[in-house]
Parts: C-alpha cells; sequence; structure tokens
C-alpha cells in the first residue's frame, strides 16, 4: 500500500495549482507515476529563479536551459525529499542535469522505498 | 622622498531611500516628522494579549511575518526576482526597497552601479533571528538531515550585503557592520571613511531591522521596552516619565559620493558628511556609562575631524531611545560637550515618532538630518512632557522649528558602549568651505 499523505506535505503543495495537488492526491492514493510526473514538472517550474512560460521537456537543461543554480537544484530536491519521504545524497544530487533526469530519479526513488516497504 | 599625503576628498549624500514607521517614501517622512506626527500602532506578539510590550513601530504596506517568501506582500512598485527574493530576509526586503528609492533619488540608475568598481555596499543588520529560529527548528526536527539551501545567506548577521551585492551586482567593496544600535552609525563613518581616502568613490550605506517577536521580545526579558501602551507615552526621551524604548523596523538607505564625482555627473548634494567620530564606554555589556563618558570622547572627536566646534551645531538628533539609563547618560554627555561650552544646540530624539529600530537606527537619523538640512527644519520632541532634570541647559524644542540648521550632529550608541557620532553640513556649507 501507497503510503498515505501527511498533513505537512499537503500544506507544503497549497500554492500550487488546484489539478497539481489533485495529481498528488491520485499518486497518494493509486500510486500512479503519471500523476508523480505531473507534481514533478510543477515543482521544477515552482523554483526556478527566474520564472519564464515555457513547455517543460525532458530534455531541457535545469541550469543552462532554466536558469537554474545550485541551490535551486537544492532547494528542488530537499522539496520533493519532504512531499515524497524520500532521501537523495549529495553524489545522487549532482548527476541530476536535466528534467527527464530529476523526473527518471525521483520515481526511481519512490519505487525503491516501495520495495523496501513491501 | 617623502610621500605627501593627499588631502582628504568630500563626501557628500546625494540619495536617501525611506522604509520607516512613519512612511514609506521620502515626501511621506519629511511631512510626519515635520509634523511630529508619529508611527506607532498598537502590537501584539505571540498571540499574548499578556506581554507587556503593548506599542511598536511598524512598517506599514509590507507583510513580512511569514518565515517563507512565498507568503510576503510590499507595494506593487518595486519588482523583486525570485532569485533575489529567495535569499532575502524580511528585513532584506525593505532594505532593497528603500535602497531602489535611494538610487532613484540620486538620479542614479541601476546600470550605473552594476560592476562600476567605485561603488561599495556597507551594510548594518543583525540577520533574522525569526529565519534563524525557523531554520534551526526545521533543521533540529528532521536531526540535521535537510535544510533551506537559503537558510544561512538569509538569516545570519550579513544577509543584507550578501543578497543585495548580487541582486545589484556590486563591485567596488561590499562589507558588514554589527555593533547593535550603533552598526548603521559604524556603516555609515566607514563609508565616510572610504570616500574620503580614496578607495571608493560612492557607497551606498543600508541599515535594516525587522520587528517580530523573535527581535523585539528579547529585550522585554532584559526590561529595557516601555510597558505603555499610548503611543504618546510610550516613547518620550529625555521625559522624567520615560520607562523604556519602543521597538521599531524598517530600512533606510543613504548614498555617499566623493564631492567632485557627484559634482561631474550633476548629482543634488543634499549634504555634506563632514567628519565621523567614535568611543567606546569601557563600562558594561549593556549600560551606557553613566556620564556618557564615551558617547562625550565620540562627539568631540567628530567635531574634530570635522573642524567645527561645539557653538557650530544648530541641532543634535540624539541617541534618545527612551531608557532611563540611556538618556540620562547621553543628556550628561551633551551637557558637557555643548552647555559647559556655551553652546546651546537644538536637541531631539526622533525615536519618539518612530521607536527604536535598533541596528537600522543610526542610519535612519543620519537621514533625517538630511533631510532636516536639505529640508530646512529642525524636528522637535512632542511626546516630551516634563523634560529629566539631568537635561537642564539642553535646548529641547516640544514642536518643530522652522529655521535651516547649517550644521548638525548625529548620535548613536550600542552594547557594550560602542558610540559613533556623525557631524553633517548643509549642502551651502559643503559647497562655500
Amino acid at each position: 500500500m501507497p503510503p498515505q499523505p501527511t498533513s505537512d506535505s499537503a500544506a507544503q503543495l497549497k500554492r500550487f495549482p488546484v489539478e497539481v495537488r489533485e495529481a498528488y492526491q491520485r499518486f497518494r492514493s493509486t500510486g500512479d507515476i503519471t500523476a508523480l510526473h505531473l507534481v514533478v514538472l510543477a515543482v521544477v517550474r515552482d523554483y526556478m529563479p527566474r520564472p519564464v512560460e515555457l513547455a517543460l521537456t525532458d530534455e531541457m537543461r535545469l541550469i543552462d536551459d532554466l536558469g537554474y543554480d545550485s541551490l535551486a537544484v537544492a532547494e528542488t530536491v530537499f522539496f520533493l525529499e519532504d512531499l515524497l519521504e524520500v532521501r537523495i545524497e549529495n553524489k545522487e544530487l549532482v548527476q541530476v542535469r536535466t528534467v527527464g533526469e530529476l523526473r527518471g530519479f525521483v520515481t526511481r526513488k519512490v519505487e525503491q522505498k516501495r520495495s523496501a516497504a513491501a | 622622498m617623502n610621500a605627501v599625503p593627499s588631502p582628504l576628498r568630500r563626501v557628500a549624500v546625494t540619495g536617501l531611500g525611506f522604509i520607516t514607521p512613519i512612511g514609506n517614501d521620502r515626501a511621506t517622512v519629511t511631512a510626519n516628522l515635520r509634523a511630529g506626527r508619529h508611527g506607532l500602532v498598537p502590537v501584539e506578539f505571540l498571540g499574548n494579549p499578556d506581554l507587556p510590550v503593548k506599542v511598536a513601530g511598524t512598517v506599514k504596506g509590507f507583510t513580512v511575518d511569514s518565515p517563507s517568501w512565498r507568503n510576503w506582500i510590499w507595494p506593487p512598485e518595486y519588482e523583486i526576482p525570485r532569485e533575489t527574493l529567495r535569499g532575502l530576509a524580511p528585513h532584506g526586503v525593505y532594505a532593497l526597497c528603500a535602497m531602489t528609492q535611494a538610487l532613484h533619488d540620486a538620479g542614479l540608475s541601476a546600470d550605473a552601479i552594476a560592476g562600476d568598481d567605485t561603488t561599495g555596499l556597507f551594510c548594518a543588520s543583525a540577520g533574522s533571528a525569526m529565519l534563524l529560529h525557523h531554520n534551526l527548528a526545521q533543521m533540529h526536527a528532521v536531526r540535521g538531515e535537510r535544510g533551506n539551501p537559503m537558510g544561512v545567506v538569509s538569516s545570519i548577521a550579513g544577509t543584507l550585503n550578501f543578497t543585495l551585492a548580487a541582486h545589484f551586482h556590486i563591485t567596488g567593496a561590499v562589507c558588514g557592520f554589527v555593533s547593535a544600535c550603533a552598526s548603521a552609525s559604524h556603516a555609515l563613518g566607514y563609508a565616510c571613511d572610504e570616500i574620503q581616502l580614496g578607495r571608493l568613490q560612492r557607497v551606498i550605506v543600508v541599515g535594516a531591522e525587522e520587528l517580530n517577536a523573535e527581535t523585539l521580545l528579547p529585550f522585554a526579558a532584559m526590561r529595557a521596552l516601555s510597558g505603555a501602551s499610548d503611543p504618546v507615552l510610550a516613547s518620550r526621551p529625555f521625559d522624567a516619565g520615560r520607562d523604556g524604548f519602543v521597538g521599531a523596523g524598517g530600512a533606510v538607505v543613504l548614498i555617499l559620493e566623493e564631492a567632485g564625482v557627484a559634482a561631474a555627473r550633476g548629482a543634488r548634494v543634499q549634504a555634506e558628511l563632514a567628519g565621523w567620530g567614535q568611543a567606546a564606554d569601557g563600562h558594561s555589556v549593556v549600560m551606557s556609562h553613566p556620564e556618557g563618558a564615551g558617547l562625550r570622547r565620540a562627539m568631540l572627536r567628530a567635531l574634530a575631524q570635522a573642524g567645527v566646534q561645539p557653538a557650530d551645531i544648530d541641532y543634535v538628533n540624539a541617541h534618545g531611545t527612551s531608557t532611563p539609563v540611556g538618556d540620562r547618560a547621553e543628556a550628561l554627555a551633551l551637557r558637557s560637550v555643548f552647555t559647559d561650552a556655551g553652546a546651546h544646540p537644538r536637541v531631539s530624539g526622533t525615536k519618539g515618532l518612530t521607536g527604536h529600530p535598533l541596528s537600522l537606527a543610526g542610519a535612519m537619523e543620519a537621514a533625517f538630518c538630511v533631510l532636516s538640512l536639505s529640508e530646512g527644519f529642525i524636528p522637535g520632541n512632542p511626546h516630551l512632557v516634563h523634560p529629566d532634570p539631568a537635561c537642564e541647559g539642553l535646548d529641547l524644542p516640544r514642536a518643530t522649528v522652522d529655521v535651516a540648521p547649517r550644521v548638525v550632529l548625529n548620535n548613536s550608541s550600542g552594547f557594550g558602549g560602542s558610540n559613533v557620532c556623525h557631524v553633517l553640513s548643509s549642502f551651502q556649507r559643503c559647497w562655500k568651505l
């Protein structure tokens, strides 16, 4: 059974659009990874130091294309750690360069957590 | 061959920016200062109406009480990009707005100072106790496993220098000052030195402070705050009935330029920072020397550097926090420097109107002195009813005096007996000398 959402997680998403909060709830209740991807993309957009209206694609590089700096990468990862209750190591953090890598990385982390709990 | 030292360069004040309890722009601050209107309002901290802190000098038009910048609101005329915002403390928001104003007042664009190796930034801030507490509580909650990556730069004592230097791309020099309630006065003094010595041509001096439970309530534990609930009675420097200071927040920015550089670009010179002095009490971690010995020496040193006599001073903006011990010590020091020399400058404590904004105080009151010189008035002491007998011989006008001072003195004192004084003079005097 997937972990239940905590009240803290729900509060952290308060600033996000309703479709993002609904996707998060869907992921929590059904384990739907597609819903998780929508949440990750929303978080990536939320932590861009200089927000731009761009459709995010997997190939986009966080630092070179989206104006991220190392602090924004850390902010994003820490937020996802809290939200998804996973642990991401520094050496893993530096390997995340693109939106797709972040998405895949978060998916693997969540799946690892599920297998460990099973 | 002996090196011949070059004569000291002169320092002009060319820009001011205000986010204060008595107004968030130069015109409003001037009008309230002139009218003797205070900016103190009822407050309640931590949802506890029983606390002995009833009024404070709040900043209006901003909502920065949340530890998350995402919840902050500031006046819409200031654009603060997310890249900058994420590293700011609440008082950093005030500071950025005040600096934007000051640049405009000085006729300088952000592009003019970005990457200019002759422009420096000196800041005074005690950091953000609120953010520091929040971040450390979070760190303990997760047993140190993660935290806000911007937690350090947004909360420690250098937060203003870090964030404003990055935002405005300052390349001349960046520095921070921490001497409690003398901090901004130190920043201003050393900025003056940098220009006089020819190291920098322009220094932007920033003082800022938060007003929240984390910053103010520790002073209640020291029994340093007024318990009065009537704003008119709560902050009344030099009154026999004073019972402590009233907290305040805000940010003030002064732009100093080497006079020749200011003249060359056609800047409006609002005042000259003619000199400054500092001296320490060597007496107590908290209390002023009972006779204001350090403050007296700081005043004399400031007068000496500016090349003026006590009789030349038309107005003193006192440190005057409305504490029983501090005001008495300052009154005795003022009497020693001025009354005993047969000089009788007007003296006022503008914290009666603003409250006491701690690290910011020296910059705020130096800027008030510039307004006094450039707008032609001397602020009064509208809350003063019964002067403390220790003030005998001092000229403490109740109402604003519609006389333009030519030379003024600004006093500041901080914990540990740190005393700093500035001498500022009028535009006319500046250019006649």
